[in-house]
């Protein structure tokens, strides 16, 4: 790996600013991501952030199961997004469609509209799973790198 | 033409306005003002009312628990209380009482969650974390008595799936005691700290004749003097059984809504005492057929937003004919529109997140399209939020220095 | 008697309704069917003389050559009237929005999803659809198949 991508992937694992995006969700996994934020569970302590900007993010946090109405602007905004690009499917809905599955305006989960890299499951994705999803992502990053 | 006379539409929707997505909100400026709002809405449509009618009403109480995750149990017992009408069955009060504690828990949740939701679009971050940091006490005690910290599952056809037990009867005075303290702080903010109501009041507002009119629902319906909540007016579950007030108000606005949802948490703690106090023994449910006889039944229930609406139709089998729920949120649509016309731009954000909609509702990218420029430019939801943050600033709303009472310490 | 048998007598005396076209199901729920010609008489009679001024949704139903619709009213104090009417697949209602400017967004759910045709509309954007959703493609129609093979293959899996 070349020395550029290690700094990158350092970086990413130091303090990754994360894109929240809701692709039609009920929102109870939208919730507990910015509770995951909040003093109690307290994502900031790992140097997480959330961004709003495509151009900037390191990983794209993305709740639902994928509405006919988002998917291309989902997969425009994955497009926007700098390499290396990071998805973490954040709930049931995300990674499956969930009790969506199967509905005649849902694509039926993230990875039917752009690659998925992390699954963090529940109904919803309580705060605690989704601190231990990223925790184990930002670990495997670390991996990479030494690869 | 002036700056202030040439109307520029704004676009709130896709990210570039190249593309030809759907926008959610065209607001039409008149220099800093808003000329007009036309709303797009459907981002969340999902098809669940067809798939109910694919599932069983079992396998439906989980769908429809899922219209919204903030109101989830709303959803569900709405539509179950369709259901057992349609089977003619009578629960047993204690199933009722449980229903009803775990309602108005839900209550306190989503006014927690919307005061800090209504923090942080003002600029009023500490707020944000002060009320979410409350919430969690509330939700923690959700998991613990249901399993889960949303979507609970509690309902079944005929009755609740789980007991409270007796164990957990101090647990939840102990939370609704220590909630009603915290709530009073915010009521003493709202009540004398003048930088949120110089923020709140006069935005956002809505006439009581307008809310009449455009069919207004919940607290944003009572912030304008409309004495109405299914609770009160059309009974359901335990709410015959407890006295409890309708908190209205005459301010019209956005800090109008605030005092009421404000009021309604302290209802709500005295609604759980009173359930506690006075549950009945008994079974939590009756036994249900799975094939719900031919019939229909409409259930109204009062969600934290507002007038929740299911309609249920029956065929005979195991699956439901025809359900269709009309959520709070999408009787107060028009009435954003009004609120927003011939307001600032800067107060968009609070006025939309002063009927509490859905967050992915708010979840839209804005886009400035100036017709003048051949590109247009991007703007994110946060963006306008900081643009209305700032322009506040300039005009002497500054919440960092605001501290909010009781404070310190877990 | 109650407010909601008054209520009732009162619709039937008015407008001698069929025999069983008056349902009290309970105290605050009153049910009412009305052919086509009658239903705006007896809608304007609700909503202007007998004080239902809450419009809560309008369901629409696929009733196999008609589609159904239930107007649900309510008036403050709680008691419903759910107003029933039909119109055969292809023929047009007309708007109620001058009664209730809310019901725009109610009937405009009607058309994309049962392919109602509703008179007296002004323009707007149409709910909830998605914008390029095929036209006369109507998802809540008993005999709608989803178009593509995917879509059907999914639903295929939720019946089981």
């Amino acid at each position: 790996m070349s020395v550029f991508h290690r700094i990158v992937r350092w970086a990413q694992r130091k303090s990754p600013w994360i894109l929240h995006f809701n692709t039609g969700a009920c929102n109870a996994c939208d919730i507990e991501i910015i509770a995951a934020l909040t003093p109690r569970f307290d994502l900031e302590r790992l140097g997480v952030q959330l961004k709003g900007t495509p151009r900037h993010c390191d990983i794209m946090a993305c709740s639902g199961p994928v509405t006919k109405q988002v998917k291309d602007r989902l997969v425009r905004i994955y497009e926007q997004v700098p390499e290396p690009k990071i998805v973490v499917a954040v709930g049931t809905c995300a990674t499956s469609g969930g009790v969506f599955n199967g509905l005649y305006n849902v694509e039926g989960g993230i990875d039917q509209a752009i690659p998925v890299t992390a699954y963090i499951p529940g109904c919803p994705a309580s705060p605690q799973a989704i601190i231990d999803g990223f925790v184990k992502l930002l670990k495997s990053l670390e991996e990479k790198k030494d690869e | 033409m002036s700056d202030s006379d040439r109307v520029v539409t704004v676009p709130i929707g896709p990210q570039h306005p190249a593309l030809k997505e759907p926008e959610s909100f065209m607001v039409d400026l008149r220099g800093e003002k808003i000329d007009a709002v036309r709303m797009r809405f459907g981002y969340n449509h999902r098809g669940i009312e067809k798939g109910c009618e694919q599932r069983s009403y079992t396998q439906d109480l989980y769908l429809v628990e899922r219209v919204c995750g903030i109101c989830s149990y709303s959803h569900s017992t709405a539509f179950v209380q369709a259901v057992e009408e349609i089977a003619g069955l009578e629960l047993p009060r204690r199933a009722k009482y449980i229903r009803t504690i775990i309602a108005e828990l839900e209550r306190v949740h989503s006014h927690l969650l919307w005061l800090g939701v209504a923090g942080h679009e003002i600029g009023f971050d500490t707020l944000l974390m002060y009320t979410w940091r409350d919430r969690e006490q509330v939700m923690i005690l959700l998991a613990r008595l249901t399993g889960n910290r949303v979507n609970y599952g509690m309902n079944t056809v005929g009755g609740v799936r789980r007991d409270i037990a007796p164990e957990m009867i101090p647990e939840i005075l102990k939370v609704v005691d220590s909630l009603e303290e915290r709530t009073k702080y915010y009521i003493n903010l709202a009540q004398s700290e003048q930088t949120v109501i110089q923020r709140l009041s006069g935005v956002g507002k809505l006439t009581k004749e307008d809310a009449l009119l455009l069919g207004t629902v919940g607290p944003t319906a009572r912030a304008s003097g409309v004495d109405r909540d299914t609770r009160r007016d059309d009974p359901y579950a335990a709410y015959p059984e407890v006295s409890f007030k309708v908190i209205t108000d005459t301010h019209c606005d956005v800090y109008g809504r605030t005092v009421v949802r404000l009021g309604e948490l302290l209802e709500s703690f005295s609604i759980v005492r009173q359930l506690i106090k006075n549950i009945p023994d008994g079974p939590i449910a009756i036994k249900a057929p799975r094939r719900i006889p031919e019939g229909e039944a409409v259930s109204r229930y009062e969600a934290p937003r507002g007038e929740d609406v299911h309609y249920v139709r029956g065929n005979g089998s195991e699956k439901p004919e025809r359900v269709k729920v009309r959520a709070p949120t999408l009787a107060n649509t028009q009435s954003v529109s009004k609120m927003l016309e011939d307001g600032y731009l800067a107060d968009l954000p609070i006025v939309i997140a002063a009927i509490d909609p859905c967050f992915s509702c708010t979840d839209r990218m804005v886009s400035l399209r100036d017709d003048e420029a051949k590109e247009g430019r991007a703007m994110s939801w946060e963006e306008v939020s900081r643009y209305g943050v700032e322009w506040h600033k300039a005009r002497g709303i500054d919440f960092s220095r605001v501290r909010i009472p009781g404070g310190a310490g877990e | 008697m109650s407010d909601v048998q008054a209520i009732a007598a009162e619709l039937q005396s008015r407008f001698s309704l069929p025999e069983g076209a008056l349902k009290v199901q309970r105290a605050t729920r009153l049910w009412i069917e009305t052919d086509r010609e009658l239903f705006p008489t007896v809608f304007a009679h609700l909503v202007k003389g007998m004080g239902f001024s809450i419009l809560c949704t309008i369901t629409g139903l696929d009733l196999g050559a008609d589609l159904g619709f239930i107007y649900h009213l309510a008036k403050d104090g709680g008691i419903m009237a759910n107003l029933k009417t039909r119109c055969p697949k292809g023929e047009s209602i007309k708007t109620i929005t001058s009664y209730f400017p809310g019901a725009d967004i109610y009937e405009r759910e009607l058309m994309d999803l049962l392919g109602a045709r509703i008179e007296g509309l002004g323009p707007g954007v149409r709910y909830p659809l998605p914008e390029d959703w095929p036209e006369g493609d109507h998802p809540l129609l008993k005999d709608w198949k989803a178009k593509t093979v995917a879509a059907a293959e999914k639903g295929a899996q939720a019946d089981e």
